[in-house]
């Protein structure tokens, strides 16, 4: 196989990380300087901050330039120039797309593409599904309800720029979608966890098809969940299809930013596109080393309408302590991948706890469904966790024993004692897209 | 590397010129949108091209 098969960009996926840097270090320079003389916003920002081009000869001085978030993207939004406000950094009229946020965390946030942009969304997914090892010889599914939120819209393009064929799943229900996968004889699925683990569910129970065995999928992308880095979710969606599950990371107004390769050692992050820094979530401390979780900062170099620096996303990641990965790319590794959302990080009983963790124990008893449900809430001066989690009808196994498992095992990976719930199969609420089986419903202190 | 870097140049060579033959193109349109917007998706692919390959002049060739 040469460089050019294995890689989208055989120079750019390979370069020494010394190099890496120094391309980065331009590459900032050149969008702060845009953003700087474009956006109004930036502008605003950074002489606020006493901030300016010129200021940013070396890579520690990225540092020096304020961060951005989403409360300041909600600020600025449905003002002039409607509906994106005045950090549109190119005249309105070149805006091509309209996309939006999902909202999961409040107020969705507009995002407005251009033309090139849009064209820099699929070349960015183009590094994730070449890695993926999609070729011009798949057919790739993508049941996603095309609509205004971003998700797998640039996957399709990409895809096509990749040289597969696309089928796009749109409006179709589970059902008709699973039937067309069958009969168009797909090879690949791009969906979120919770949908390839809730259409393989559908496969079995509602049209008795074994997708591992009657489908012709062998390459699955997933985005949008952990699941993906979680090995126990990994195991059940590869299980139940007979097929490589990989994994990326992406979001609205950061691009899609990493994903895996076939040796599935973590996450790379796609370093000629983005800088990504880590930050300690309570003291804001700059994460270098392995094994430490942070939020996640990051700058997008080349998407120009709406410009993406030093945004702290919130995404909880850490450093790999794999340093060089077998399929020879530079870009460096995150291990498991986004392990969750520095907002969804909360202190239970003084312990913190991340909602990944309690789907990593559930998912690895085979007793049990792929759906469960958490609810915190507080009585009297105690936090107080409820899990409810769906029996699989053919387990066979006594409940009182699962009980006993599942209370060791979450204790174990989160120090935490859990009110369990079983609950008959299949009634637990189903998702397709982001699912929210997280509840926190404690008062805000 | 040192191939990479000769064809780098030469490829960013080439790619700059059919960026400027695009904005010629542009430029003699009259307005004409079937040239213009078309031109303005040409551009974005070369734009992709440039962050492919023109942004690493320099960069490959120091490491020879």
């Amino acid at each position: 196989m040469t460089d050019a098969d294995k890689y989208w960009n055989p120079i750019l996926e390979t370069l020494p990380q010394e190099k890496l840097k120094e391309l980065q270090l331009r590459k900032f320079k050149r969008i702060f300087e845009w953003a700087y003389h474009n956006s109004p916003f930036y502008n605003g920002l950074y002489r606020d901050a006493g901030i300016e081009p010129g200021d940013i000869k070396m890579f520690d001085d990225i540092r020096k330039v304020p961060k951005t978030d989403k409360a300041m993207m909600r600020a600025i939004q449905g003002k002039e120039p409607y509906p994106y406000g005045s950090i549109l950094a190119v005249p309105l009229e070149q805006v091509t797309e309209y996309r939006q946020t999902s909202g999961t965390t409040g107020q969705p946030v507009y995002h407005p593409e251009t033309w090139q942009d849009w064209e820099w969304s699929a070349e960015s997914w183009a590094y994730i599904l070449y890695a993926h090892g999609f070729r011009d010889t798949d057919r790739l599914f993508i049941p996603f309800g095309y609509s205004i939120y971003i998700a797998f819209w640039a996957a399709h393009y990409a895809a096509e720029k990749v040289g597969c064929e696309v089928v796009p799943g749109g409006v179709l229900d589970t059902e008709a979608r699973l039937l067309k996968m069958r009969e168009l004889k797909a090879t690949g699925l791009a969906a979120t966890p919770t949908y390839v683990l809730g259409m393989a569910d559908a496969a079995r129970n509602r049209l008795g098809i074994d997708p591992a065995k009657e489908l012709d999928v062998r390459k699955i992308t997933v985005a949008g969940e952990p699941g993906g880095s979680i090995p126990a979710t990994r195991k059940r969606m590869e299980e139940a299809w007979g097929a490589k599950v990989y994994d990326h990371a992406g979001a609205t107004e950061i691009g899609h930013w990493g994903y895996e390769c076939q040796a599935q050692c973590g996450l790379h992050i796609n370093e000629a596109l983005h800088l990504i820094e880590i930050e300690d979530i309570e003291t804001g401390e700059t994460i270098n080393e392995p094994g430490r979780r942070g939020s996640m900062v990051v700058t997008t170099f080349d998407r120009l309408a709406h410009p993406c620096i030093r945004f702290d996303s919130k995404d909880v990641i850490e450093w790999s302590p794999v340093e060089k990965c077998e399929c020879g790319r530079t870009f460096r590794l995150l291990r498991g991948g986004v392990t969750g959302r520095a907002d969804d990080i909360t202190k239970v009983k003084g312990v913190l706890l991340a909602p990944a963790a309690i789907e990593e124990v559930v998912r690895a008893m085979p007793q049990l469904g792929d759906e469960y449900e958490v609810v915190v809430t507080k009585r009297g001066d105690i936090d107080s966790i409820a899990l409810k989690v769906e029996l699989l009808p053919e387990s066979g196994t006594e409940i009182d024993v699962l009980k006993e498992d599942l209370a060791r095992e979450l204790r174990a990976k989160t120090n935490l004692r859990y009110d369990l719930e079983f609950c008959q199969y299949g009634t637990l609420p189903r998702y397709e897209t982001k699912a929210r089986r997280f509840k926190d419903l404690r008062e805000k202190e | 590397m040192a191939d990479k870097s000769g064809n780098i140049e030469e490829m960013a060579q080439r790619i700059s010129s059919i960026k400027q033959q695009a904005n010629e193109l542009k430029a003699m349109s009259g307005g004409i949108q079937a040239v213009d917007r078309n031109v303005d998706r040409i551009l974005a692919s070369v734009k992709m091209l440039e962050i492919n390959i023109s942004d690493l002049v320099g960069l490959v060739k120091d490491s020879k």
